[in-house]
């Protein structure tokens, strides 16, 4: 009995993602906002910008606290998708990592690439089941 | 309480289960301090999540002078290399790379094993990794993928003889690839001890005479001159396979398909390697190939332009795996394209 892994999501696609569903994603750190329930926990935002269009991801930093927040640094977030109220996308961070200084597109050819692979690879599988 | 030495543990996901696990239980500090730490890590790499089983070396627990003086080391300063301090500074870096916590990257070496239908990972070694802009993460998601497409997905080709290795033929077939692998040394070694930039058949083949005797086509019952014919027929087929060979791994080329069959040392080529890098070099500088850099295949159909129509994408490779051996171009994306190193890189 193994967590879910936690697949790479880019940060437009987290809202597309199923409840309950493991996730490591990414983003700036722009605000960490103190719960309205809870004042001693927090949540973190990060954001980030696709096609002129921001993002934010809104991150419930309680497993991962405390941690030392660097504003608009680039971070890590591997946890697990929640839906809120409305139509709200949550993130229960497991890992909470600063990569401030990461090579963003370097990262997210490395996603691209290996999703096409391993896509290629599930069709190819399931082409020789087929005969 | 605790699972004896060498009982297998339940998963870590089921501990929170444990009452005892969230409270201060009462214990007798004789078993506080023989308390066996938990070896299971799932490990997650983004496609998977695996046990490993991480031991930790006893020796680590014992009360060492290393540990008495907690992660900082007071190094008395009186200069010089002192080997106790050293050894005590590695061992306290040997076990802080092995304390783990969650969120760690690690790196894992070991075997598969499958315990109670699980698959783990029984780990020969195992420590942290340094990685604060996810370089190293970024590298091996690439690497892997390379690794898949160019080796662990391409099924392992065995001719027809060697699947009869037992057999008379397959003894043949082992013999003749030993031949050939002495041959292409002998070439390569005689290429470069003289420093020949080029070469024809006639002048390296009597470097092969010496290891017909080896070759398992050799007939005992014919007479003396058709041994002689036959001698030469056979260095001038052992050549054959030999020069094919040296082609196919790029050390060798023909720069002009002619009548006159003249062979290119593609090491000792420097007008090879003088083009080469000029071409990586003026189109480095272009917008085009400024972020990824130039492909091979773009460096080779340019070579091809300019240099010689017969260069083949293996001799291409050496050369630019030479250029970026002495640091004038390097790699960028991937092992298929290439950069010129300028001043102000």
């Amino acid at each position: 009995m193994l967590p879910e892994p936690g697949v790479f999501h880019f940060p437009w696609e987290i809202s597309s993602v199923q409840e309950g569903a493991a996730v490591r994603t990414y983003g700036r750190l722009r605000d960490l906002i103190a719960s309205i329930r809870n004042p001693e926990v927090s949540e973190a935002v990060l954001s980030s910008q696709h096609l002129s269009v921001q993002y934010d991801i809104t991150v419930h930093t309680a497993f991962v606290e405390p941690f030392l927040p660097s504003l608009h640094s680039h971070y890590i977030v591997l946890g697990d998708v929640e839906r809120t109220e409305g139509d709200g996308v949550m993130v229960r961070a497991r890992v909470l990592n600063c990569v401030d200084g990461i090579n963003l597109a370097l990262l997210q050819q490395a996603i691209v690439e290996q999703r096409r692979y391993l896509q290629e690879r599930d069709e190819h599988a399931s082409h020789l089941k087929i005969y | 309480m605790q699972t004896e030495q060498g009982e297998h543990e339940p998963s870590s996901l089921l501990w929170g289960l444990d009452p005892v696990l969230s409270s201060f239980a009462k214990l007798y500090v004789k078993d506080i301090l023989r308390m066996r730490e938990s070896s299971q890590i799932p490990v997650d790499d983004g496609t998977g999540v695996i046990n490993c089983l991480c031991w930790k070396d006893e020796k680590w627990r014992e009360n060492t002078d290393a540990v008495n003086s907690g992660a900082t080391l007071q190094v008395s300063n009186k200069g010089g290399f002192n080997p106790v301090e050293q050894l005590k500074k590695l061992k306290l870096a040997q076990k802080l790379s092995a304390q783990l916590e969650i969120g760690d990257l690690l790196r894992v070496r070991g075997s598969v094993k499958t315990s109670r239908e699980q698959r783990e990972i029984m780990a020969c070694s195992y420590y942290k990794v340094n990685d604060p802009v996810m370089e190293v993460q970024i590298s091996w998601m690439m690497e892997v993928l390379h690794l898949y497409r160019d080796f662990y997905d391409k099924p392992f080709l065995f001719t027809k003889s060697v699947q009869h290795l037992d057999t008379a033929e397959g003894d043949d077939l082992l013999r003749s690839l030993s031949v050939l692998r002495r041959a292409s040394r002998l070439l390569m070694s005689f290429i470069r001890e003289k420093g020949l930039g080029s070469f024809r058949p006639k002048d390296v083949q009597h470097l092969l005479m010496p290891l017909l005797s080896c070759a398992p086509s050799c007939s005992t019952t014919q007479q003396e001159s058709t041994v002689a014919q036959s001698s030469s027929k056979q260095v001038h087929h052992l050549f054959r396979d030999v020069i094919k060979a040296l082609q196919d791994e790029g050390l060798v080329f023909r720069k002009v398909i002619s009548q006159d069959e003249v062979y290119q040392a593609r090491e000792q080529d420097k007008e090879l390697r003088r083009v080469t890098k000029d071409i990586v070099r003026e189109d480095s500088g272009r917008e085009k190939y400024a972020e990824k850099g130039c492909h091979v295949l773009h460096i080779l159909s340019c070579v091809r332009q300019t240099y010689s129509r017969n260069v083949s994408k293996s001799v291409i490779e050496m050369v630019l795996r030479c250029l970026e051996r002495d640091s004038e171009i390097f790699s960028t994306i991937d092992q298929n394209h290439y950069k010129y190193i300028s001043v102000t890189d």
